[in-house]
This record gives C-alpha cells, sequence and structure tokens, in this order.
C-alpha cells in the first residue's frame, strides 16, 4: 500500500440495546482505522457484536456514543437523503441470508441501486448483466432467486454490492449459509474484486476460511477489539489453511 | 493498485442525485403483483366484497327510487304488487335509517377488515423494505411503490366489486319486477353515480388502510426492519 488513505475510522464506538430493563453492551469502545483498498476480517465468536459494529459502520444504525467517520466524515452528521445516498453509492452490502428481492430476476435485483442512483432503464440492465458475467452469472440474468442456489444468490448479491462503484464492501457473515466449497469460491470473488477494483472489502465472519483472505483481521470478544494482526502475523493454524487454498 | 474513485458525499449531493421515476416505480409495482399473484388475489377478493355490498345495495335503492317516481300505470301496478309502492312516510325514513345504520357498521367492519389485509401485506415486506433501504431508496420510494400498488388494488378490487355488485342489484331486481319495467336508461343513469362513487370509495379506502404500515415501515431503521422474522 503506497499511499494509505483513511476510509473507515471508528472513535470509541459503543452500543447498548435495552431490552426491558435489561442493558445489553453490544459494543464496548470500539476504535479502529481501515484503509482504503484493504480486505478487513472482523472475527469473533456468535455475539461478540460483529453484526452491530457492521451496522454502525454502513450507517444501518446508530451508535449510543462514539462516532463512525467514513471518507473522514462524520455520518452521525448526515441528513436522511446524505446517509441514503452513502447506502447508495458509497458502500455495498452483502448478508448472510443474500436478501435479494424475492420477486425479482438477478438482473432487476442487480439493477435497483442504479435505478436509485438515477440511471436509466438501459444502461442499469446493461451494467447489471455485465457485473453478472463478472461473477460467473451470465447465463443465469433472468433467474429468480428461488430457482438458484445459495452460492448463485451470494454472487447476485455480490453483483448487486458492485452496482454503483461503491468504495467499500461490507459483508456481514458472507459465507455463515454456505458450504465449505461455495463458501471458499465467495471469498475468493471478494478478493478478485479487492485486487481488480480495489474495493476495501469488510467483512464480520467467524469463519476461518476467510483469514487467509485478509489483510488484517479484527479479533473482537464480547464487545471490544481483543486484537490486531497483520496477514504475516497470523498464526500457523492459519498459515495451513492458506496452504490448502492454492 | 487502481484507487477507488473518491466521490466527496458530504458536498453537493445534487450533483448525483438519488431518483425513483414514476415509471419505474410502476413497473417494480406491478412485476410485484404479477409474482404475488395469489396474495393479491385474496386482496382484491377482500375489497371486492366490501364494494360489491355498498353497490348492491345503494343501488338498489336508488332505482327503486327512480321507479317510484314513475307515473307509469303499469311500473305503478307491478310495484304495488310487489308490495314496493310504500306511502307511508314514517315507514320509509325508517326503513332509510335503517340501512344507513347497516351500511355504517357493516363499513366500519369492512375497514378493520381492509386495513388488517393491507397490514399484512406490508409487514410480510418489512425485510425487502430494510434492504431497498440499504440498496439507498428514500423514505419516500418505499411510500411511492406502496402507494401507487394501493391505489392499483384498490381500483381493481372495488371495479370487480362494482361489477358484482351491480350484477347482484339487478338479479335482485328482476326477483320482484318484471324486467321490462326497468329502462336501461334509468339504470344508466343511477349506475353512473353509484358505481363511480364506489370505485372511488373502496380506492380511497385501501390507500388509508395502507398509509399506516407503509409509513411506519419507510420510517424504520434499515437494521430494525431486516430483523423482522416473518
Ligand atoms: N436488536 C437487538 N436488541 C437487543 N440485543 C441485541 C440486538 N442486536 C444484537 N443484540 C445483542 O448484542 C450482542 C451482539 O450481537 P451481534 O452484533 O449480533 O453479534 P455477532 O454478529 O457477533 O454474532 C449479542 O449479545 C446480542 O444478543
Ligand atoms: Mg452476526
Amino acid at each position: 500500500m503506497e499511499e494509505r488513505r483513511e476510509i473507515v475510522h471508528t472513535q470509541d464506538v459503543t452500543k447498548v440495546y435495552t431490552m426491558g430493563s435489561e442493558e445489553v453492551h453490544a459494543l464496548r469502545g470500539i476504535t479502529c482505522t481501515i484503509y482504503s483498498g484493504e480486505y478487513i476480517s472482523i472475527m469473533g465468536p456468535s455475539g461478540s457484536g460483529k453484526s452491530t459494529f457492521f451496522n454502525m459502520v454502513g450507517g444501518l444504525d446508530k451508535p449510543s456514543a462514539g462516532e463512525v467517520y467514513i471518507d473522514e466524515v462524520d455520518i452521525a452528521q448526515l441528513g436522511v437523503y446524505e446517509l441514503a445516498w452513502l447506502r447508495c453509492r458509497k458502500i455495498g452490502y452483502i448478508f448472510q441470508t443474500f436478501n435479494l428481492i424475492m420477486v425479482m430476476n438477478a438482473i432487476e435485483n442487480v439493477s435497483l441501486p442504479m435505478i436509485f442512483a438515477g440511471l436509466s432503464a438501459d444502461e442499469a440492465r446493461d451494467k447489471a448483466a455485465e457485473l453478472l458475467g463478472l461473477v460467473g452469472l451470465g447465463d443465469r440474468l433472468t433467474h429468480r432467486p428461488v430457482e438458484m442456489s445459495g452460492g448463485q444468490q451470494q454472487r447476485v448479491a455480490i453483483a448487486r454490492a458492485l452496482a454503483n462503484d461503491p468504495a467499500i464492501i461490507l459483508a456481514d457473515e458472507p459465507t455463515g449459509n454456505l458450504d465449505l466449497r461455495t463458501g471458499r469460491e465467495i471469498i475468493e470473488l471478494l478478493t478478485a474484486m479487492k485486487e481488480e477494483r480495489g474495493v476495501t472489502i469488510i467483512t464480520a465472519t467467524h469463519d476461518h476460511k476467510m483469514l487467509a483472505a485478509s489483510d488484517r483481521v479484527i479479533w473482537v470478544t464480547d464487545g471490544q477489539i481483543s486484537r490486531i494482526q497483520k496477514r504475516e502475523e497470523l498464526d500457523i493454524r492459519v498459515g495451513s489453511i492458506e496452504g490448502a487454498e492454492e | 493498485m487502481t484507487t477507488p474513485k473518491h466521490i466527496p458525499f458530504s458536498e453537493d449531493t445534487s450533483a448525483h442525485k438519488l431518483m425513483l421515476p414514476w415509471s419505474r416505480a410502476v413497473e417494480i409495482c406491478w412485476r410485484n403483483v404479477l409474482n404475488r399473484r395469489g396474495r393479491f388475489l385474496l386482496i382484491f377478493i377482500s375489497i371486492a366484497v366490501v364494494v360489491a355490498f355498498f353497490v348492491s345495495t345503494l343501488a338498489y335503492q336508488a332505482v327503486l327510487a327512480e321507479l317510484r317516481r314513475s307515473d307509469e300505470v303499469p311500473i305503478r301496478a307491478a310495484l304495488e304488487q310487489a308490495n314496493l309502492l310504500t306511502h307511508d312516510d314514517a315507514g320509509d325514513r325508517n326503513q332509510r335509517d335503517r340501512t344507513i345504520w347497516l351500511l355504517t357498521l357493516s363499513g366500519m367492519l369492512c375497514f378493520v377488515g381492509v386495513c388488517n389485509t393491507m397490514y399484512m401485506s406490508v409487514s410480510e415486506r418489512f425485510r425487502e423494505i430494510g434492504t431497498l433501504k440499504c440498496l439507498g431508496a428514500l423514505d419516500g420510494f418505499i411510500i411511492r411503490l406502496f402507494l401507487i400498488e394501493s391505489v392499483f388494488v384498490g381500483v381493481v378490487g372495488s371495479a370487480l366489486g362494482a361489477l358484482a355488485g351491480v350484477l347482484l342489484m339487478l338479479l335482485q331486481l328482476v326477483m320482484l319486477l318484471e324486467i321490462e319495467y326497468i329502462s336501461g336508461i334509468m339504470l344508466l343513469r343511477t349506475l353512473s353515480v353509484s358505481v363511480p362513487a364506489a370505485i372511488a370509495g373502496g380506492t380511497l379506502l385501501t390507500v388509508m388502510a395502507a398509509i399506516y404500515p407503509t409509513r411506519a415501515a419507510a420510517k424504520m431503521k434499515p437494521v430494525d426492519a431486516m430483523r423482522v422474522e416473518v
């Protein structure tokens, strides 16, 4: 990384959910910086706060305290319009459960964010077809989600996330509902997106297959960062997984 | 390595407008209806039943009133025979009061029914609404989509209901009177008022029933909308 540009910075982000009289401290002060073009994995056991962090960074929910900066802009200061614009143009989201629109086929799903971004129907379709080709679904353009496997649906979701050339792709357990091999294919696809398009990839996951692809791993336990490792520092267990992947 | 295009988004967002043109919104709604035919058929029926009931009752009363005003001897004779020619003003008023009361009560019941149907129809798509918001949909887009849908559903459901209502009313009439006494022009005159009124009323009812859940859904944070398990 020649020049490291900060793309995401969180400062003491905490999140407290109140359920009746009970308080759940999902995040207990997360401070980290993510640089443009990085592949980051947020690793941690289930319930450690990964999805909560994902939602904060993605502008899908607001922190109880602390700030989230994207491109040095505090997103809490954004109005509804700018926030929607951020979600539309700046960030692409990928979910564990794919979250495709069930009544729309692949090309319509991928076109949707481009329609919102003001592209004409034809432009959107052409680009959607191109993106679906890129993720290996060139022959599935008019299939609906129910007519596709989990892996294929997640590919559609990746194409949709790329629709408006976002700077950041946020992925919450993208391999969580997929088998080993399909999961690996999705990771390879994300890696390719990072390499070919320079997209910053942030995944929340407890899938150790993800480690090998990551430039850095942010380990989260109980709502706190326990350590941050660069790829070179990852231990031998990961090395063996990396070896198996070649 | 290529660096991603940097678009400062805090300033001048007007250069990058978010939009959902009406034509696209209509198209999305149309696909939605096509792909959820079964569900929409049920909604159509629930609205049609209400409208059919109103149209048949109101149009029947209107036609009868027209007939009573007629001074043609055969019509009066026929009405007399069917015991429909009341001279008793008090009885008339009584009858009308009862009809109004019945219509109000059933109207309220029906409104609750349509509200429930529309609420179901919106709430089972909370997750999709959350997803749309993640893709950059403004609250207004969501409201626009559901507004178009509810107008469409309202118009189609009401039209079906009006058709059924007219048929019902005719059936009711011919059971009482010989068909020859019911002139086409007179029918047209009464129906040209009650049918459009029923379609407008039914559509308004449907849109009103859809507004509350749609607004609630559109205002939800994406996370909350997506968390809803259906
Ligand atoms: N909407 C919510 N209301 C209450 N508690 C929540 C909510 N979302 C998450 N939590 C709690 O916050 C903690 C972190 O959850 P989450 O971020 O989903 O973890 P992860 O994604 O790492 O599995 C958990 O204890 C979870 O029960
Ligand atoms: Mg999670």
